[in-house]
């Protein structure tokens, strides 16, 4: 059984360590969550790129060769990533996207990086990991850092006065939850209540009792769109009409079927522009393509971040004429600027960030649709 | 017949033993790094081991120590420089200190009362660290810039290349079996083993059950504690989700599906659990539910676990030459 | 004062919930002596086919809502009930002479498998049930807001709970399972089929499992394939905290850690609220070393 076992597992590991010796397509890696608690957004992750790969190899391909897409699932967990980013560097694919969560993607940036594989975040927006200078990586999304200062603003633009914070003690809800109240702490405002729920659980009925006896006059909310529909409905059963904003995680258009439409109304969020509110091309012919193919609209903000890291790399490879990782690099550094995203212009700085104004406020009108304000 | 069988159980040691060495340097770094994965594991499934194992403790919290270990190493290694390696004896420390704390008032309980309470352990363990306990734990962002080990100078990157670090895991591993081979042989093996089968004829024998039960907490928290270092020197940065309680129901499997009490058991335990997940990679998302169907099977097959620990016999002629010895 | 009475009650509506699916544990536990840890993802089964069901078959439009809710939740507890059969023909049986601890890992296989497979049919992201089902009234109680559903919730729970009670201490049936519960091989000369009472705990467990799943789904709205991994183990805690096997215990001890994390997380800290749960656990259990009611487990020695 024992030796049956173990020639079962060499066979196996030799069959899966001999990558095809075919060189022919162009591949690219897609690090997702795949299976475990951010599986949803692993999901629409893979759907977009997979969409957007099929687009180019419809369009005649990339360099005149086909474009693969190599997938790793990361399981939403670090050591998992490792192994998943070790694997892809022997898939020798030209570029990376991925991957969702902060601390999952900081468990395989090094190995990238020594790699010499271009690595593009989309859902990873703790600031520290572009203060690394590594030169191969890049993000599509904004760090916690502006969110924080645009949502400040907004905050203060309001006129609150006595501001209820609260986060979920994720990497990205804390991450954004500091940087608010580091700014906020210098204005003439009070932060009334800073603390953190449990995600994925049902009820937030306790914490929404205790933050109301603090009496803010707006609750921020800097986690996640299933935890933010769960207490804009529990607030209205309790009667409670506190305005609530949220970050760019609460932009998931079943917040509002979970909150329900009465509940959700007057919800506001700071987010990257959707693809449906872009006047380019791209966007729309994006947002079709996706209908047709899943029947349905995109998901999460992250995940068609995802499919803007796929834009930018199929982009460098076609400005620079090659796979090659330094010249890729430089032109995405320097010289792309105002390239046409599905969330907008998109340009990077030499650390790897994305620059210009990237973030709206929208607002969830009566019947449950968000509404870009301004 | 008995010599025979012993002499091929020999021999396919040696030869896993010489595949595994020289292994690195036909598969890869990626399949480097999941035997590194597998080595780690390995070692948190022996220390794991004399808990459940051996004092049939239900200890489902192994984490708890582990991440002890991990963060320790972390906080003095980021604050200031201490190279790794050194402070794998303070990571050991700290843990068999803390588990010594932990285990004093619980170690009484029965069973799945036991059970509970470490699993709420190690929640709080968790939970702590998220909030960033004492300021220094770094949160839900944990701990970065963690160096690699140096060994006499030469450093030890398992990212560049895993190769190195395989084997200075392997090393750790093979003194961990080593050790606890002789643990177990030993008086004190003995004797845990004793109380694990039947407590109050233990008791009645005069072992000390609650001593002993307490000392195997320590011995396998320190070595979980001494693994953490490994860990954290490895990722280079460690973070509250890596100590969840799901990596305490890994190191818990691992132990009774391999064959729980056996070393040779625990060691084939790391290897499927952590392997067989990364020999689905290719199904995608299917890969967990595969993985959790061959728990199944493979446990109702083996319900014992696949290798389990042979009942120990004394021959009479051995025992009249004072060949074996209590 | 106010604080504490609402926290009260948002207290006791999550811990009705808990209680119910500490049921589940703690009847299969007494039984078996097995911690069936694929039963809170029997809890996730029972919310989405309760959804399947919602969705597909229109009960609600047909025969009135609360007529068309009910049935729903019995339609769904019976389904639960008989994959709750099924998972113990496939994982636990095989098993059933074997160290305790070999079931175990194979009921952690099979919540793996379960979850996952809850995760392929329906897809990673949340669910949601339709919505303006259940009555939306708020209760004023000492001018305090309360929403009627919650009473509803813990009034169901509670109905549920005492019913099985009754059940397991009037009937016959219940007698048999008691009897099966102390000494499996006396109950075997005395005429009882404990594969028969086996088989009824494993549907009557998850069924009450599948029942909460139905009520998180219809009162919250919203539901995902990972959320049974966490109400199981608070569940759990809750089975262990009254006493394993011992069914007033599971009600008592759901209740008690519902209100214990409300009363934590409004009075301490609201991040710490599950590790100050578990911490209250653990000096309960030191104190009382087989829970509080104790357990009604025959200890063979």
């Amino acid at each position: 059984m024992k030796r049956l076992l173990f020639l079962i597992l060499t066979g196996i590991v030799a069959a899966t360590a001999n990558p095809a010796l075919a060189q022919d397509p162009i591949k690219i890696g897609l690090m997702c969550p795949l299976t475990g608690s951010w599986a949803a957004e692993g999901k629409d992750m893979k759907q977009i790129v997979e969409l957007l790969a099929d687009q180019v190899n419809n369009e005649g391909g990339l360099l005149g060769k086909e474009v693969k897409i190599v997938i790793g699932d990361d399981s939403g967990d670090p050591r998992t990533a490792a192994l998943a980013a070790q694997r892809m560097a022997t898939r020798e694919v030209a570029a990376v996207i991925g991957t969702y969560g902060s601390s999952i993607t900081e468990a395989s940036q090094n190995i990238y990086a020594s790699a010499n594989i271009i690595q593009v975040a989309n859902g990873s927006t703790a600031v520290r990991l572009t203060e690394k200078g590594l030169p191969y990586f890049f993000r599509t999304c904004p760090r916690d850092d502006e969110q924080g200062r645009v949502a400040v603003k907004t905050l203060l633009d309001s006129g609150y006065e006595n501001i209820a914070i609260l986060h979920d003690n994720t990497t990205y809800a804390k991450g954004l939850a500091d940087e608010a109240k580091k700014l906020l702490d210098q204005k003439e405002v009070n932060i009334v209540f800073f603390d953190a729920l449990t995600p994925g659980e049902q009820d937030y009925g306790t914490i929404l009792s205790k933050m109301k006896t603090k009496d803010p006059d707006v609750v921020f909310f800097t986690g996640y769109y299933p935890e933010a529909g769960l207490m804009l409905r529990q607030k209205m059963e309790k009667g409670w009409d506190v305005p609530f904003i949220g970050g760019d995680a609460t932009n998931n258009p079943d917040l509002v079927k979970i909150a329900g439409n009465k509940a959700a109304e007057g919800f506001r969020f700071l987010s990257p522009p959707v693809p449906g509110d872009l006047p380019t091309k791209e966007a729309r012919e994006f947002l079709e393509a996706y209908e047709a193919a899943y029947h349905t609209t995109p998901g999460s903000i992250w995940a068609v971040l995802a499919g803007d890291g796929f834009r930018v790399i199929v982009e460098a490879i076609k400005q620079t004429q090659s796979t090659d990782t330094q010249k890729m690099a430089d032109y995405l550094h320097n010289e792309m600027e105002g390239f046409s995203g599905l969330t907008g212009d998109i340009a990077f700085n030499q650390k790897g960030d994305r620059i210009g104004d990237v973030y709206r406020v929208y607002r969830v009108d009566a019947g449950g649709n968000f509404v870009l304000t301004e | 017949m008995k010599p025979a069988a012993g002499q091929i159980r020999k021999t396919a040691y040696a030869a896993i033993i010489l595949l595994w060495m020289v292994a690195p340097l036909f598969i890869g770094k990626y399949w480097t790094d999941v035997l590194n994965n597998v080595a780690i594991y390995a070692v948190l499934g022996l220390s794991l081991n004399i808990i459940l194992g051996y004092g049939g403790m239900f200890h489902m919290g192994h984490a708890a120590f582990y991440a002890v270990g991990a963060y320790t190493t972390a906080i003095v290694n980021t604050a200031w420089g201490v190279p790794v390696l050194w402070l794998m004896p303070a990571a050991g420390l700290a843990a068999g200190l803390f588990a010594l704390v932990v285990a004093r008032p619980i170690i009484h309980l029965r069973g799945d009362y036991l059970l509970i309470v470490t699993i709420g352990m190690v929640e709080i363990v968790r939970i702590a660290l998220i909030n960033n306990v004492f300021g220094i734990t770094g949160g839900a962002n944990g701990i970065f810039g963690i160096s690699s080990p140096s060994v006499f100078g030469f450093q030890v990157n398992s990212i560049v290349a895993p190769a190195h670090y395989f084997y200075l895991v392997t090393a750790f591993l093979a003194i961990t079996i080593v050790l606890f081979y002789l643990l177990e042989n030993s008086r004190f093996g003995r004797a845990l083993k004793f109380l694990c089968s039947d407590e109050v004829a233990a008791q009645g024998s005069g072992i000390n059950t609650a001593g002993y039960k307490l000392a195997a907490f320590v011995i396998g928290a320190v070595w979980a504690g001494m693994t953490g270092t490994l860990y954290a020197s490895k990722m280079g940065f460690i973070s509250p989700e890596s100590f969840s309680f799901w990596e305490s129901v890994v190191m818990f499997m691992i132990v009774i599906l391999g064959g729980s009490g056996n070393i040779a058991g625990v060691l084939l335990g790391a290897a499927l659990i952590i392997g067989l997940p990364e020999i689905f990679q290719g199904l995608q998302q299917y890969r967990l539910l595969i993985f959790g169907l061959a728990l199944m099977i493979m446990m109702i097959f083996r319900p014992q676990g696949i290798l389990p620990p042979k009942p120990r016999s004394y021959p009479i002629d051995k025992l009249e030459k004072n060949e074996v010895s209590f | 004062m106010e604080q504490f009475f609402t926290q009260l009650t948002n207290g006791l509506a999550v811990g009705g919930i808990y209680a119910l699916i500490a049921l589940g544990y703690t009847m299969v536990y007494g039984v078996l002596k097995l911690i069936n840890f694929a039963h809170g993802d029997l809890f996730t089964i029972g919310a989405y086919l309760g959804l399947t069901l919602l969705t597909s078959l229109a009960l609600t439009d047909h025969i009135g809502g609360i007529a068309g809710i009910l049935l729903l939740a019995v339609m769904a507890m019976g389904l639960v009930g008989i994959i709750g059969i099924l998972l113990d023909r496939a994982a636990y049986k095989p098993l059933r002479t074997s160290p305790r601890l070999s079931a175990v890992v194979s009921a952690l296989g099979a919540s793996i498998v379960l979850s996952n497979t809850v995760m392929l049919v329906y897809g990673p992201s949340t669910r949601v049930y339709p919505q303006g089902l259940l009555p939306s009234q708020v209760f004023y109680i000492f001018g305090l807001p309360v929403p009627v559903m919650r009473f509803i919730i813990l009034g169901a729970s509670i109905l549920l709970m005492i019913g099985l009670y009754v059940f397991i201490q009037r009937t016959k049936i219940g007698t048999a399972i008691r009897a099966a519960a102390i000494d499996q091989d006396a109950a075997r000369l005395m005429g009882i089929n404990v594969d028969r009472v086996i088989m009824l705990v494993f549907f009557i467990g998850p069924a009450l499992g599948g029942a909460a799943g139905v009520m998180v789904g219809l009162y919250y709205g919203q539901i995902t394939f990972t959320m049974g991994w966490t109400y199981g183990l608070k569940a759990f805690t809750a089975a262990i905290l009254g006493g394993i096997g011992n069914i007033p215990g599971a009600m008592v001890g759901g209740l008690l850690l519902g209100v214990i994390e409300a009363l934590g997380a409004a009075y301490i800290s609201m991040a710490w609220k599950d590790a100050i749960a578990f911490f209250v656990l653990i000096l309960i259990l030191i104190v009382r070393p087989t829970g509080l009611l104790g357990e009604r487990v025959a200890e063979k020695i």
